[in-house]
């Protein structure tokens, strides 16, 4: 075992260190916690990028250790270009919601306990996306879930919440369920447990089997995705949810399900087996886009708008997949990022408002650009971003989106309705930023002051987002090789 | 009289045991404590000889007994062996827990015999090669678990919980009497290797009668009405006990049996499978919106028989050893979480004095190491994974969907489906110990004192929570176990 290996390794050991220090600290201040879980964290988003020249020279970095020797299962995690675009992806957002957390309410008590598992909903993240064996995907994939139900249930607005925390466990257990007949029909059929062996061998099961399991994956991880109609989880549990978790939930872990659509059934089936399902993809990617714009337009909660928003954005992810060409794919996973960190920078925008002025209601709140400059601008950028204005970055993913759509070889209509679709997206975010920050300031708003913890953070994103955007050059190299992966490259 | 003596060793101790315990602490007027740690002495003396017995005969089956029509004749059986043990294991943390949770009950004396005369029937029904010794132990379990159900006779839903047990069991004893009445038609004698070398169509129907005196006994939907009353009236160990370990095991037996009497594995599997989807479906339904916990897990208990029918029937249906073994380990699962989750429940009825989960709301601020192991239970039989549950489940569904059988489908995604609705039920119990309004635990009979749960009950839920874990994090050592077990089979 080398030095690599051990490194890689230490992406999910270091965040475990973490909880461990944090749960025998019990009366660790939320400063002091927040100290232990942004190390781990930094940790886990510095190892990656140590490993990034290796990766740059071709290598693979895995690391294997036997578990269950009888069931041919192992602790073996792998690094290549496809994880590393949605590790960092998560890993960064995740230590931005741990910094928010910081000048917000959430966590003061019990500090301990509450970056112990945003640890480990992060570790469930990065776990899912390095993860070689199936048994161990599985493990990371619910400790995502567990610990982010844990959360809202423990920290969560309202008396609702028990309520929601079990719709959502349920709902989307019922989407891992589906996974989970796959991962384990997969491993008794071709009798290992090796992503990387399965990926090389799935073309040889029976192609009535390999459909089967592509329309199961498919399903499974659009419940993760919230793609309509299997999103009904996600508008409540984003709004009940502490704002931190709520960001990590919408940045980061919406993505892990376009991540197992790559990993699983593109990465494992010939692309003559996805071709049947591909414009139902793009039909739902289309609906989702437009049915998620149109209920954020609709909505009064401002969280509730942002949250709807995820919806939206994940159709285009979907179509863009759906589209089964190079662009568009690379698109989608372009579009991962740069919808990450659109979302932590609107969703943290909203943290603010509630924070300073403890309402929820977009009808109620007004002018608040006369007094949250900062604010306004950052609003303003994320309002543009998400509206994919040039040169902000989701205007990269969408052209790629809308250009795979085109050479799709389905009718350029779909894509012209998605294209058109998007308008939708203009309105409900011009709504949303001027409703909230334009005209006269709403009387009988009482407004406090917003820590440097949460303007600096979100400053910071403006900030990240405005140079992603504008250099789009290693991210697009980065999704390129990414998608190089799923269709067989080595790293 | 020939053969090793070494063969009826454990059933020795345990029968020897009862009667000296009983008597000893009668006369000797010993504590409840004392009795309890006596009884855990003997039961451990048998486990010992129980697993000294496994390996020593590595394969090769030792008898004991009178070898001469009517003779009483004990046959080592390695299956048998697996079961027990684990029960003999689950037998010795109930009594530990008993030093303290008949601490108030005067009558402890009983308790412990009946416990080890309970076990001693079990393994008894594994061992015996003669149909009517097995009739008679059968009915010996009856007695004695019927005595333990009843045992807090002044509550009326104690004492309706036995005589429902002890009436719906001889039912059951009673339709295998009838089948040994038939297998004499036909064979002229009770010796089952006898039996098994002329199987003809009385023996068959001898088989199909205990087929379902067997299924009474193990709660296989639609016999399972005694199931909610009997647990949720039993005291928590007994109940523990009951749906722990032997009921679960009445389904090895009624295997091992039904298939020496004539009945085809492919028949028996099939009937198994068929009604697994209705414990499976009709336990996690009934499951849902239960407000008394003990009934709760009594109708998921339903399911989990669900669970080990289906497997063990794929295993006979198409005689798939792998199969066979994903059911023996679901057998141990089941054993430890389910146990777990009666002592955890008795234990908030010991310091509550209600067995009612709304009752229990924000018991976590007061007792939350109780609500961890509790909730560890929960998480565990829901299959969540890293636990002991999830393990199970996986095995399950490999060993299922390795056969390609589309009825083996079908019972997976019922099983899923199960499993989802299962949710429903064990989420909002785990939820509801952590969930308070402000104040904390607002439980109107609780004195404000934080109540210490005592080391004799803390040992066994704590050992148990452990192997909740360690089971789902290592199950090699205990899949080893199964392998050779499984290689032992000689009646499959």
């Amino acid at each position: 075992m080398n030095f690599k290996e051990i490194l890689l390794s230490g992406i999910t050991i270091l965040p475990l260190v973490g909880v461990i220090i944090l749960l025998l600290w019990r009366k660790a201040s939320k400063n002091q916690a927040a100290i232990i879980g942004i190390i781990s964290e930094g940790c886990a988003l510095i190892i990656p990028i140590f490993l990034l020249a290796n990766l740059q020279s071709g290598e693979t970095i895995q690391f294997s250790l036997a578990w269950i020797p009888n069931m041919n299962i192992s602790f073996s995690l792998k690094l290549d270009w496809l994880a590393l675009v949605f590790l960092i992806t998560e890993v960064l957002v995740t230590l931005v919601a741990m910094i928010f957390s910081l000048g917000e309410k959430t966590g003061e008590k019990n500090s301990n306990h509450y970056y112990a598992l945003l640890l480990l909903f992060s570790l469930g993240m990065s776990g899912t996306t390095l993860a070689d064996d199936v048994f161990l995907f599985y493990v990371f994939w619910e400790l995502m879930l567990i610990a982010s139900v844990l959360l809202i249930l423990i920290w969560g607005y309202g008396e609702d919440r028990y309520r929601i925390a079990l719709k959502y466990f349920i709902v989307t257990h019922i989407g891992s369920l589906l996974v989970l007949i796959c991962l384990i029909t997969m491993y008794v059929n071709l009798g290992s447990a090796s992503i990387t062996e399965l990926t090389t061998q799935a073309s040889a099961l029976p192609i009535q089997m390999q459909t089967i399991l592509t329309i199961f994956f498919i399903v499974g991880f659009c419940v993760k995705m919230a793609i309509f109609p299997l999103h009904i989880w996600l508008p409540d549990a984003h709004t009940v949810a502490p704002m931190p978790v709520t960001i990590i939930l919408a940045a980061a872990m919406l993505s892990m399900g376009t991540y197992g659509i790559l990993r699983y059934p593109i990465a494992f089936f010939s692309l003559d087996i996805m071709q049947p399902f591909a414009i139902w993809l793009m039909v739902a990617g289309l609906i989702s886009e437009i049915y998620g714009a149109l209920m954020a337009l609709a909505e009064k909660d401002v969280k509730r708008i942002i949250a709807y928003s995820s919806v939206s954005q994940m159709g285009y992810i979907l179509f863009g997949i759906g589209s089964l060409t190079e662009q568009g794919m690379v698109g989608a996973i372009m579009h991962v990022v740069y919808h990450a960190i659109v979302k932590a920078l609107l969703f943290m925008v909203v943290g603010i408002i509630i924070a300073a002025t403890k309402e929820r209601q977009i009808e109620k709140l007004s002018g608040l650009a006369k007094i949250l400059p900062v604010t306004t601008v950052c609003a303003a950028i994320g309002a543009l971003g998400i509206s994919g204005m040039p040169p902000l970055g989701i205007f990269n993913s969408e052209w790629m989106i809308f250009a795979g759509g085109f050479g799709s070889g389905y009718s350029p209509l779909l894509t012209i309705l998605t294209l058109m679709g998007s308008l939708f997206t203009v309105v409900y975010a011009l709504r949303f930023f001027g409703k909230i920050f334009l005209g006269k300031l709403s009387p009988g708003i009482e407004l406090k002051a917003s820590p440097r913890a949460l303007i600096i953070p979100t400053v910071a994103v403006t900030i990240f987002l405005i140079v992603e955007g504008l250099l789009p050059a290693s991210l697009l190299s980065w999704a390129i090789q990414g998608l190089a992966v799923v269709f067989g490259g080595t790293s | 009289m020939s053969g090793s003596i070494e063969a009826i060793l454990p059933s020795s101790i345990l029968i020897l045991g009862a009667f000296g315990i009983y008597l000893a602490a009668r006369f000797l007027r010993l504590s409840n404590r004392v009795e309890a740690l006596l009884t855990v002495a003997v039961i451990s003396a048998a486990l010992i000889g129980l697993l000294t017995l496994g390996k020593n005969s590595n394969g090769i089956l030792s008898i004991y007994g009178v070898f001469e029509p009517g003779g009483i004749q004990y046959q080592v059986d390695v299956v048998g062996n697996y079961i027990t043990a684990t029960s003999f294991f689950i037998g010795i943390l109930i009594t530990i827990y008993s030093g303290e949770y008949l601490s108030k009950d005067p009558r402890y004396l009983l308790y412990y015999p009946l416990i080890m005369l309970t076990l001693a029937g079990l393994l008894g029904m594994f061992y015996t090669t003669d149909l009517f010794n097995l009739f008679l132990l059968t009915e010996l379990i009856s007695i004695t678990a019927s005595a333990l159900i009843a045992f807090r006779y002044k509550k009326e839903i104690s004492i309706k919980a036995g005589i429902k047990y002890l009436i719906m069991s001889s039912l059951g004893t009673m339709i295998m009497l009838f089948g040994i009445y038939f297998i004499l038609q036909g064979s002229d004698t009770t010796d089952i290797s006898e039996i098994s070398m002329n199987i003809n169509n009385f023996s068959r129907i001898g088989a199909g009668c205990f087929l379902a005196g067997f299924s009474i006994k193990a709660g296989i939907v639609p016999l399972h009405t005694w199931v909610p009353e009997v647990y949720s009236g039993a005291p928590s160990a007994i109940s523990a006990l009951l749906a722990g370990v032997i009921s679960k095991s009445m389904l090895f037996v009624m295997a091992i049996v039904s298939i020496k009497l004539g009945l085809e594995p492919s028949e028996l599997g099939l009937y198994l499978v068929s009604f697994s989807f209705l414990n499976m479906f009709i336990g996690s339904v009934r499951a849902l919106n239960q407000n008394n916990i003990r009934r709760f897990l009594s109708f998921s208990s339903i399911a989990q028989t669900g669970y080990l029918m289906f497997i063990m029937g794929i295993g006979f249906y198409l005689q798939i050893e792998r199969a066979i073994a994903a059911g023996l380990f679901l057998f141990l699962v089941i054993a430890v979480t389910k146990c777990l989750a009666f002592l955890s429940a008795g234990i908030y009825e010991y310091h509550f004095d209600t067995g009612y989960i709304d009752d229990l709301h924000g018991v976590y601020t007061i007792m939350p190491m109780m609500a961890y192991f509790f909730s560890l239970a929960l998480a565990g039989l829901a299959g969540i994974p890293l636990l002991a549950g999830f393990t199970g489940k996986w095995l399950v569904f490999s060993a299922a969907i390795s056969t390609g059988e589309p009825f083996a489908i079908l019972g997976v995604v019922i099983f899923l489906i199960s499993t989802i609705i299962g949710l429903g039920g064990y989420l909002p119990m785990i939820v509801k110990q952590f969930r308070s309004s402000g104040n904390g635990f607002e439980f109107p009979g609780f004195q404000r004192e934080l109540p210490k749960i005592s080391i004799w009950m803390s040992i066994p839920v704590g050992i148990l929570s452990i192997l909740v874990i360690v089971i789902g994090l290592f199950p090699s050592p205990l899949l080893n176990i199964i392998n050779s077990v499984i290689n032992w089979i000689i009646w499959l």
